[in-house]
C-alpha cells in the first residue's frame, strides 16, 4: 500500500512538473481482470499490466480480479463507474454476461477497452475498442503447423486427432478450438479430429483428459490444447504411456514449460504470445483512447507460429 | 437481568457492529489509499452494496431456514445455474414464438418451477430414505451441474433480451430491482420464522426432532417444504441476476453454497440447528459484500478478500462459542 501512495505522491509530483510544459492530466484508468491466480499467463498479465502503467507519469489505475466469477465483475464494472474513472479495461469472464455492465459504462460516458478475449457482438456498439489476439487466427495456425508436421511425417491421410479445449463458456476457448476446427479440414482434409474434451485452462484436468484418451483410443497421432500448460498436462499423460513419442502435441500461447518441452524435443509447436505485449497493448489502446486517437476497433498485436524449427528466433516465456 | 441476556444481545447485535466497524474502517483507509475522489459511503455506493448482495442474499435466506431445521443445502449453486439456464433458453423456445416480450414471465416461471422441483427432489429424498441432507444435496450438487452441463455443452447458454435487461436495471423509489427482491424475501423469510406455526416448528425440529416428532410435527414433509422454498430461492436469485445478464457459464454459480453458508454461520445460526436468525443473516450477507467492496475500493487483490472472509468467520465462530453458556456447559460435560 505504501508504494501505492509513494506512486500517487511521483505522479503527482510528475504530473505538476508536467503542467506547466503540456498541460497533461493524470487518467485514472480501471481494469477487471479475468482470473488472475488461475494460471501464470493471467499473473505475468497483471504483473505487467501494473509496471507499465507505473512507467507512465500521467496514468493512474485501479487493478481489480473478478476470480473468474462473473457476478462479482459485474459487480467491479458497477463500482468503476460509480468511481468515475475515466476509462475501464475489461478482460471478460464471459463474452456475453457482461454486455449489460458494459453498456452500463458506456451510458455514463466511460469508454471501454475490452482486452485478451473480445465480448460478443451484441455488445459491440458499447465498446471503444478491442485489444488482444486474434483467436481464431491462432487456431487456425496452429492447425496448420499440426497439418505441416504430418505432411513432414507423412501421414496427413491417415492421422487421427483429439482436442483439449480451454474453460467452457470461455470466449477464447470457443474461438482457438472454432479457428482449429475450421482449418484442420481445409488443409488437411484427411485428418480426423476425433475427440474435443474441456481442459479448463489447467495442466492436471488436462492430464487425465489425456489419459482418458489414450485408454479410449489406441491411435492418437496428434494433440491440440487449447494453450501450453494444457499441451504439457496432455504430454505428461502420454508420457506416463510411454505414447509420447508416436503423438505431435501442438498448443497454443507459448508458455515456459511448453517452450522448454520444444527444446528437449517432446513437444512441438505452439503460437507464440506474449502477456507483456497483450498487457501494453490493453493500456496503450486505453490511453489512445483518452486520447482522442485514431484506434482500429480491432486492435490485434501480432501472434506468430513457433515450432521446435524456428523456436531459436524467440526467447523463452518469463511464465 | 437474566444470566445470558447480555451475551444473548451481544451476539445479535455483533454482526452489525461488524459492519459499522467495516464501514468506518473502509471509510478512513479509503481517504488514504483509494484513488477515488468519492466516499465510501457515497449513497450510490451503498445502494450498490445491497443490489450486489442480492444474489447470495436471496439464497442465504432459504438456507437460513434449511439450517435452523437443522439441514444443509449444498446444490443450491447447481440450482442457480440451471434455473438461469431454463429462464435464458425458454425465451428462445419455438412454443413461446408468438409471445414477443410476453415470454418474460412465462420464462420467469418455468425458471423458478425449475427450482422448486429441484428442491423437492431434494427434499423428498431426505424425508424418504433418512439420509443425511449433506450427503443427499452433495449428490444433487454433483448431479445438478452434471444436467447444467448436458444441457449445452461446454458452450454458455445465452439470450439477451434488452426489455428484460431494462426492466432488471430500473431502480423504482431509488432501490434496484436486486434489492427489492432481496428485501422483500428477507421480510417474507423473517415473518415464516417469528410469526407462523411453521417457523416455530422449524425451530423445534432443528433443536430436537425426536422431540418433535413425539410432539406430533410432520418432520418430513416439512422438511421438503423447506427445501423447495431455498430451490424456489435460488432459482429467483438466478432470475434476478441473469435478467440483468442475459448469459449463463456452465460453471456458474459454482461454490455459491459456500458462499452462502459463510454468510449464514456468520450471522450466527448454529451448524447444529435450532437457532439462528433471517435478519442477522442479512447482516451477514452485507458483511461479507462490504468486505468484498472495501477491500476492492482500498486497492487489495481477491487473494486477499478471501484470506481475510475465511479468517474472519473463523474469529466470529471461536467468539460464538466464548459467548455461548450453554456451549460452554456441553463442553465441560
Amino acid at each position: 500500500m505504501t508504494l501505492r501512495k509513494t506512486f500517487a505522491a511521483t505522479t503527482a509530483a510528475a504530473a505538476l512538473v508536467c503542467a506547466g510544459a503540456a498541460g497533461a492530466e493524470t487518467m485514472r484508468i480501471g481494469i477487471t481482470q479475468n482470473n488472475v491466480g488461475v494460471d501464470s499467463y493471467q499473473t505475468t498479465y497483471e504483473k505487467a499490466f501494473i509496471a507499465a502503467a507505473e512507467a507512465n507519469p500521467d496514468v493512474e489505475v485501479v487493478v481489480l480480479d473478478a476470480g473468474g466469477d462473473v457476478a462479482r465483475q459485474i459487480a467491479q464494472m458497477e463500482d468503476l463507474i460509480q468511481q468515475e474513472v475515466d476509462a475501464i479495461i475489461i478482460w471478460p469472464t464471459n463474452g456475453e454476461a457482461v454486455i449489460p455492465a458494459v453498456r452500463k459504462a458506456s451510458q455514463a460516458d466511460i469508454p471501454v477497452i475490452v482486452t485478451n478475449s473480445n465480448i460478443a457482438e451484441a455488445g459491440f456498439d458499447f465498446v471503444a475498442s478491442f485489444s488482444g489476439p486474434d483467436n481464431i487466427t491462432q487456431g487456425s495456425r496452429s492447425a496448420e503447423i499440426m497439418c505441416d508436421r504430418f505432411k513432414a511425417l507423412g501421414i496427413e491421410n491417415e492421422a487421427r486427432v483429439v482436442q483439449i479445449s480451454g474453460q467452457p463458456g470461455y470466449t477464447t476457448a470457443i474461438e482457438r478450438a472454432k479457428g482449429f476446427e475450421d482449418r484442420l479440414p481445409e488443409v488437411c482434409p484427411n485428418v480426423t479430429l476425433v475427440e474435443t474434451q474441456p481442459g479448463d485452462w489447467n495442466r492436471e484436468k488436462s492430464q487425465q483428459v489425456m489419459e482418458a484418451f489414450l485408454v479410449k483410443y489406441d491411435d492418437i497421432d496428434g494433440v491440440y490444447a487449447g494453450d501450453d500448460n494444457m499441451g504439457v498436462g496432455a504430454l505428461n499423460a502420454a508420457k506416463a504411456a510411454g505414447r509420447a513419442g508416436d503423438i505431435t502435441f501442438v498448443g497454443a500461447t507459448n508458455f515456459a514449460v511448453g517452450y522448454e518441452a520444444m527444446a528437449a524435443g517432446e513437444y512441438w509447436g505452439s503460437i507464440y504470445q506474449s502477456p507483456v505485449d497483450d498487457a501494453e497493448a490493453a493500456l496503450q489502446t486505453a490511453i489512445d483512447v483518452l486520447n482522442d486517437e485514431d484506434v482500429p476497433f480491432l486492435n490485434y498485436f501480432d501472434t506468430p507460429k513457433i515450432t521446435q524449427d524456428n523456436m531459436g528466433e524467440f526467447t523463452k516465456p518469463v511464465f | 437481568m437474566a444470566p445470558g441476556t447480555l451475551s444473548g444481545l451481544l451476539q445479535k447485535g455483533a454482526i452489525w457492529g461488524f459492519i459499522v466497524l467495516e464501514l468506518i474502517f473502509f471509510s478512513v483507509a479509503g481517504e488514504f489509499l483509494s484513488l477515488s475522489d468519492k466516499a465510501f459511503m457515497d449513497l450510490d455506493n451503498m445502494l450498490l452494496l445491497l443490489k450486489q448482495s442480492a444474489p447470495i442474499g436471496i439464497i442465504a435466506m432459504g438456507m437460513t431456514i434449511v439450517m435452523i431445521n437443522g439441514n444443509i443445502d449444498l446444490s443450491v449453486g447447481a440450482t442457480f445455474a440451471l434455473a438461469a439456464i431454463v429462464l435464458l433458453d425458454s425465451m428462445t423456445w419455438p412454443i413461446f414464438a408468438g409471445l414477443g416480450d410476453g415470454v418474460i414471465p412465462v420464462a420467469m416461471a418455468l425458471a423458478l418451477l425449475t427450482g422448486i422441483v429441484l428442491g423437492a427432489i431434494n427434499g423428498f429424498i431426505v424425508w424418504k430414505t433418512g439420509v443425511d441432507a449433506f450427503i443427499v444435496t452433495l449428490g444433487a450438487m454433483l448431479g445438478y451441474r452434471g444436467l447444467v452441463f448436458m444441457y449445452n455443452g461446454e458452450q454458455p447458454t445465452s439470450h439477451l433480451n434488452w426489455t428484460l435487461v431494462d426492466l432488471a436495471e430500473a431502480q423504482p423509489l431509488g432501490l434496484h430491482v436486486a434489492t427489492w427482491a432481496l428485501l422483500i424475501v428477507t421480510v417474507l423469510a423473517w415473518l415464516v420464522m417469528t410469526r407462523t406455526v411453521h417457523g416455530r416448528n422449524a425451530y423445534a425440529i432443528g433443536d430436537n426432532r425426536e422431540a418433535a416428532v413425539n410432539a406430533g410435527i410432520r418432520v418430513g414433509p416439512h422438511m421438503m417444504l423447506n427445501f423447495m422454498g431455498i430451490g424456489f430461492l435460488a432459482a429467483l436469485s438466478a432470475v434476478v441476476f441473469y435478467s440483468e445478464s442475459g448469459s449463463v457459464n456452465p460453471n456458474d454459480g459454482e461454490l455459491y453454497e459456500l458462499w452462502v453458508i459463510t454468510a449464514v454461520v456468520l450471522g450466527g445460526t448454529k451448524l447444529t440447528g435450532g437457532a439462528g436468525s433471517v435478519i442477522s443473516t442479512l447482516g451477514g450477507v452485507i458483511a461479507i459484500q462490504l468486505l468484498r467492496k472495501g477491500l476492492g475500493h482500498i486497492g487489495a487483490d481477491t487473494e486477499t478478500v478471501n484470506l481475510v472472509i475465511g479468517l474472519i468467520l473463523i474469529a466470529v465462530l471461536f467468539l460464538d462459542r466464548q459467548l455461548n453458556i450453554k456451549g460452554k456447559e456441553a463442553l465441560k460435560a
